[in-house]
């Protein structure tokens, strides 16, 4: 992620680069770029494994095979492979497998959640500057680099503290610390595409701004900026996980991958693989969304 | 040259105001009187009376961020809520270990990322490209304080090689450059390690592939340039632009290391939030992040203006 | 001549080395404890009585003092800077108290009664110029009824009491003595007195068999062995004292010898620290671990079945096992057969169709169901593993139909939200407070809660119990000077509260330590404190 307060980082000039670069956006680019991504083993693979997780979390009641809250002092920290609690599981004898499951539902909405808001909130605030220039941009730009002031573990972590713990602060949390990002990418890519022929021409063709944003800018940056936001993700995903892990996020019994890193610690001593388990589902999620970023990102890279 | 630096010097000082203004409100989003926020709960009645007269909490809100603002400008953050020692005493000394901790991370982070992106951007395409990307795609991605967890475990209580915790036999104030003191470095710096070094690495490989597709690199190849030659001109084309983004990782770290400072109980400025989040510390959580967001917004500072000093082709706007 | 400066030289840059060996050979301990940072060492400590434990005791002495030599006996009051005491028969508000002779402070001023009257009014008396309001909730609310003192001559003082109170001895261990000479000393080149208290924190000076060497905020203290004490001196040089608040952490210390001692290990690293070689070591405490219910309006704990129906519905076996037997099962605040347990016509035992009778009586359906507020901490001196303790609690109590809502704070901040109340915003709307507590007095046992005067801000009846009846009773303990007539009145006082079920009775610690094998001497006794001068490093 990047932190500058006025350089732009390597993603976003390499954002603002395609945006300039790129042809009106039209359905056969659309389709060259899927056609790219479906020959990358990379992308694909990682993709695959976040639906199946995807799926598997949603459907979770139908096939988790435990309740996730009952747990019993003599089934305490059983090992991986016991009959039955397939993972083991945990410091109060509830089925980790399970867990990991109903984890999985928090973890991925405490993720992204976060990100679709700053992405809308981000959009809309990044288009506007970009496109309106001038004094909006500067009022708009200033205040983001306010934000951008804070390295984001630390602004995350002073909103959760001030607020108190829970879901709903953790969330607005994050969600403040990833819109400054989010606009900063909008209105650069805003700004590269704003002054495009096409564009021009449309306004010389006397359209209200409204609909040329929405014809004709929309599509063109939408794609970049929603790239940029599923990187983000990840990182939101482990800061959620994080705040938990801090005691500022989920609180317990919830099942939560960061909350269950937390109340496994003392269980390293003597079912270590267990308790890495949340941080692993935490590891494989998250470079899962990092590669399948970067995959989209390279097939909507034409120069390459 | 010279005027640009007084208007980016000029332009810090509102953000400056600004980021003040934000820490400021965090007492005031706290949930309850903010008053409760910064006298201790067993505070006889004058000490928080004189305590609502200083910071002007009857007021309005501007001025009551001018008061606090005066009193901070004067170097007084205010009282720690626990112990009742003045916040930057503690502050003072945390600073100093978190800054050794995210400088020896970032030196680390940057020289592994060097390596690997120039390895990668080098030879784009290859598996050593794919290798060094996944390793750094995997550095960003892993939860580094569960990373921290694991080495814990691997390295402290199984093999007994490394401490678990702590900043040393002496405590920190006690430091020196000694194998005794520095093996309490090592677990801690390479977990805090790995985001730089992923995010580097992607960095120093984009740019040196950019740079090796160049024609004029051919050109000069094709002229009889030796091998060297070409690194040499690689680095001096990269550096300005790595440099800018370990020096933003040093930033970076120094505000978000509070997750490995917790695991491995480092006693620097994360820690100290740590603690003052549980103990409801406004005082403290307040002066801490104001200090910390500071050091980033001087720290980009300076590292804008390196990147001018050392490139000027890139564009101001 | 440069030979000479050569070798000169060469011995001084040795010497820490050789220094550093010399130490360890004989003594130095360091221990892990729970706190997240060091307890004050002004003379009164926070962080509860791990504070007592490590900067009270070591570095200062109180008027009387516990008999902290033993692990088969109780431990009682014993004297300590006061070698007798009496209460004036004319007037039961009166005590008097005569001074050990020939003690000296750290900074090698006498001890006599001009230093116990200054130490008095440093948290009585609010015209003190050396008057410290930071220091009077942890104080005074240990010893309520104490009023002043006065100075009869050097060696003998007058203590006098609000009303009359047979408690009082047993309440001064808990005020330490700090050396006024060296305050004064320190004043001069202070500002304030709030300025220099905390300069006396970091410099302090007590009676103690310990001296502060070493002051390093949030990371350690260091002590060493004072020379001039008055008592038995310690076997130890040196002590050091680490905050460790996290019980993994605290574990992996001392599996890579980072400390001798830890405070507190978590349960489940105790087979891997046996396995390591290290001795754990535990005893019978008394110690409460409790639910602190809040009898104010609107708290579902005001009524007795509700408070039955939770004791009934504990599976108090089951939380054991998951403190890896690392605990005893309470039937009230002190055992079975303790002069003071009575004759409760109230069985705390685990009956859960009982405990779901009740709710039932008390209006709860699963349509309405209970819902419990329990503000917690997450660690702390006496609290055990209190988040997977109460996670257990939840999670059973599930069980018989109750939810149950934790607000996690961090345990200073829970232990000073004691004093404050269930009423008070510290609360948050808490229904209950996780506190532990020692039992080894009356007074902390059970006065301190039962007692409708003893309310905040005065002390930790933090639930706001008001009953006459109970007032009654404890106003008869208060008059009873006679040992027999004070354990019956004790006793019925005991059994009431446990048939009007005033706590939610947990679990009793057994204080778990664990320690590195070289660490000799050490005794643990039945109490919350530990004598220092007995271990040794071999």
């Amino acid at each position: 992620m990047s932190n500058s307060a006025t350089t732009p980082s390597a993603a976003e000039a390499e954002l603002a680069v395609q945006a300039r670069q790129a042809p009106e956006r039209s359905t056969g680019y659309w389709a060259g770029v899927w056609k790219r991504v479906r020959r990358d083993p990379v992308t694909i693979f990682c993709a695959s494994v976040l639906l199946l997780m995807l799926l598997a979390i949603v459907f979770a009641p139908l096939i988790a095979p435990h309740d996730p809250y009952q747990g019993s002092m003599i089934r305490r920290l059983r090992p991986i492979g016991t009959p039955n609690y397939i993972l083991g599981t945990d410091e109060l004898g509830r089925d980790m497998l399970t867990r990991l499951l109903y984890g999985g539902r928090l973890s991925w909405f405490m993720g992204i959640t976060p990100v679709a808001l700053a992405f809308v909130i981000g959009t809309v605030l990044g288009v506007l500057a970009g496109y309106a220039g001038g004094k909006t941009n500067m009022a708009i730009m200033r205040v983001t680099d306010v934000f951008y002031a804070f390295p984001s573990v630390l602004l995350a972590v002073a909103i959760s503290g001030a607020l108190g713990a829970g879901i709903m602060n953790a969330i607005l949390a994050l969600t403040l610390v990833f819109i400054p990002p989010i606009i900063r990418v909008a209105e650069t890519v805003t700004t590269g595409v704003r002054n495009l022929d096409f564009v021009d021409a449309a306004r010389a063709s006397g359209a209200n701004a409204f609909t040329i944003v929405r014809v004709h800018v929309l599509g063109n940056v939408l794609g970049p900026i929603f790239v940029y936001a599923t990187s983000l993700i990840s990182v939101s995903m482990i800061l959620a996980s994080g705040l938990s892990f801090l005691g500022l996020g989920t609180k317990p019994p919830e099942p939560e991958w960061g909350l269950m890193l937390n109340t496994l610690r003392t269980a390293i001593y003597v079912q270590p693989w267990i308790a890495v388990l949340p941080g692993a589902c935490i590891f494989v999620t998250s470079i899962c969304f990092n590669l399948v970023s970067d995959g989209l990102r390279q097939a909507m890279d034409v120069k390459s | 040259m010279f005027f640009y630096l007084i208007r980016r010097i000029a332009y810090g000082i509102p953000i400056a105001l600004a980021v003040g203004f934000v820490c400021f409100m965090l007492v005031q989003i706290a949930p309850g009187d903010p008053i409760n926020a910064i006298v201790p709960p067993d505070a006889p009645g004058d000490l928080v009376e004189q305590v609502r007269r200083d910071y002007g909490l009857d007021k309005p809100l501007p001025v009551q961020f001018g008061l606090w603002l005066m009193k901070v400008v004067q170097g007084d953050l205010g009282r720690s809520l626990a112990s009742g020692r003045p916040v930057w005493s503690d502050l003072s000394s945390a600073i100093g270990n978190t800054l050794m901790l995210a400088a020896a991370a970032s030196i680390l982070g940057f020289i592994l990322g060097c390596v690997l992106g120039g390895l990668a951007g080098t030879f784009r395409g290859s598996w050593l490209d794919r290798v060094a990307v996944t390793i750094a795609v995997g550095g960003v991605s892993v939860p580094h304080y569960w990373l921290g967890m694991v080495m814990v475990v691997i390295f402290s209580v199984q093999l007994n090689w490394l401490p678990a915790m702590g900043a040393g036999p002496g405590g920190s104030s006690d430091w020196v450059w000694d194998w005794e003191h520095m093996k309490h470095l090592i677990l801690p710096t390479v977990t805090l390690s790995v985001i730089p070094m992923g995010i580097v690495t992607r960095t120093v490989r984009g740019i040196v592939a950019e740079i090796m597709n160049q024609e004029f690199v051919t050109a000069l190849r094709g002229k009889g340039l030796t091998r060297g030659g070409v690194f040499l001109h690689v680095v001096k084309n990269a550096a300005p632009t790595a440099l800018a983004v370990m020096g933003l990782q040093l930033g970076y770290l120094m505000g978000g290391s509070i997750l490995v400072e917790t695991v491995f109980s480092w006693p620097g400025t994360g820690l100290l939030l740590n603690n003052a989040i549980f103990q409801r510390d406004l005082p403290v959580l307040q002066g801490t992040i104001l200090v910390l967001a500071m050091f980033f917004v001087i720290l980009n500072l300076l590292v804008d203006l390196m990147q001018t000093a050392l490139d000027p082709r890139i564009k101001r706007n | 001549m440069r030979l000479k400066k050569f070798l000169m030289t060469a011995c001084l840059a040795a010497l820490p080395v050789l220094g550093a060996s010399i130490a360890q050979a004989q003594g130095t301990l360091r221990i892990g404890m729970t706190a997240a940072d060091i307890p004050l060492t002004h003379g009164q400590p926070d962080q509860g009585f791990e504070g007592n434990r490590f900067t009270g005791i070591p570095l200062y002495d109180g008027l009387t003092m516990w008999d902290l030599s033993s692990a088969e006996k109780p431990s009682v009051v014993i004297p300590g800077l006061a070698t007798e005491w009496a209460v004036d028969a004319n007037d039961k508000t009166r005590w008097v108290f005569r001074l050990r002779r020939g003690v000296k402070f750290h900074d090698g001023s006498d001890f006599n009664a001009d230093a116990v009257v200054w130490n008095v009014r440093k948290v009585l008396d609010r015209e003190a110029p050396h008057y410290d309001p930071r220091q009077v909730g942890a104080t005074a609310t240990r010893m309520p009824t104490l009023r002043r003192a006065e100075k009869i001559d050097d060696y003998t003082v007058a203590l006098f009491t609000a009303a009359p109170d047979s408690l009082l001895p047993i309440n001064l261990t808990n005020l330490f003595m700090a050396s006024p000479t060296h305050w004064e000393k320190l004043r001069a080149a202070n500002a304030n007195a709030e300025a220099t208290w905390n300069a006396f924190a970091r410099d302090p000076s007590g009676t103690g068999p310990f001296r502060l060497t070493r002051f390093v905020p949030r990371e350690r203290a260091e002590y060493a062995r004072f020379d001039g004490y008055w008592g038995t001196k310690a076997k130890l040089d040196r002590v050091v004292i680490l905050p460790i608040p996290e019980a993994n952490a605290r574990t992996a210390a001392l599996l890579s010898n980072q400390v001798d001692w830890i405070e507190a290990p978590a349960p489940d690293a105790i087979p891997q620290l046996r396995q390591r070689g290290m001795v754990i070591t535990s005893n019978a405490q008394p110690h409460v671990w409790p639910w602190q219910p809040c009898f104010a309006e609107g708290s579902p704990l005001r009524d007795v079945r509700v408070r039955r129906a939770i004791n009934l519905g504990i599976d108090r076996e089951g939380l054991r096992t998951l403190l890896g037997g690392m605990m005893s099962i309470p039937v009230g605040t002190v055992p079975r057969g303790h002069p003071w347990f009575g004759n409760p016509s109230f069985n705390i035992r685990t009956d859960k169709a009982e405990a779901r009778r009740l709710l039932a009586e008390a209006g709860y359906t699963p349509q309405r169901p209970l819902t419990l507020k329990v503000q917690i901490s997450a660690s702390g001196s006496g609290q055990m593993q209190p988040l997977p303790m109460n996670e257990f609690l939840q999670q059973d109590l599930k069980q018989i139909g109750v939810n149950v809502e934790f607000d996690v704070v961090e345990w200073n901040t829970l232990f000073s939200n004691w004093r404050q109340g269930c009423t008070h915003a510290s609360a948050r709307g808490a229904h209950a407070t996780n506190v532990s507590f020692a039992a080894m007095d009356p007074f902390f046992a059970m006065v301190r809660f039962w007692d409708s005067k003893m309310a905040p801000p005065v002390s930790n009846n933090w639930g706001f119990f008001n009953d006459p009846r109970f007032d009654a009773m404890i106003a008869e303990a208060r008059n009873a000077f006679e040992p027999a007539a004070l354990n019956a009145a004790l006793a019925r006082l005991h059994a009431a509260g446990v048939d009007e079920a005033l706590f939610i009775w947990i679990a009793h610690d057994v204080a778990p330590r664990a320690m590195n094998p070289r660490v000799r001497g050490y005794v643990q006794p039945q109490s919350w404190f530990v004598d220092l001068r007995l271990p040794f490093i071999q």
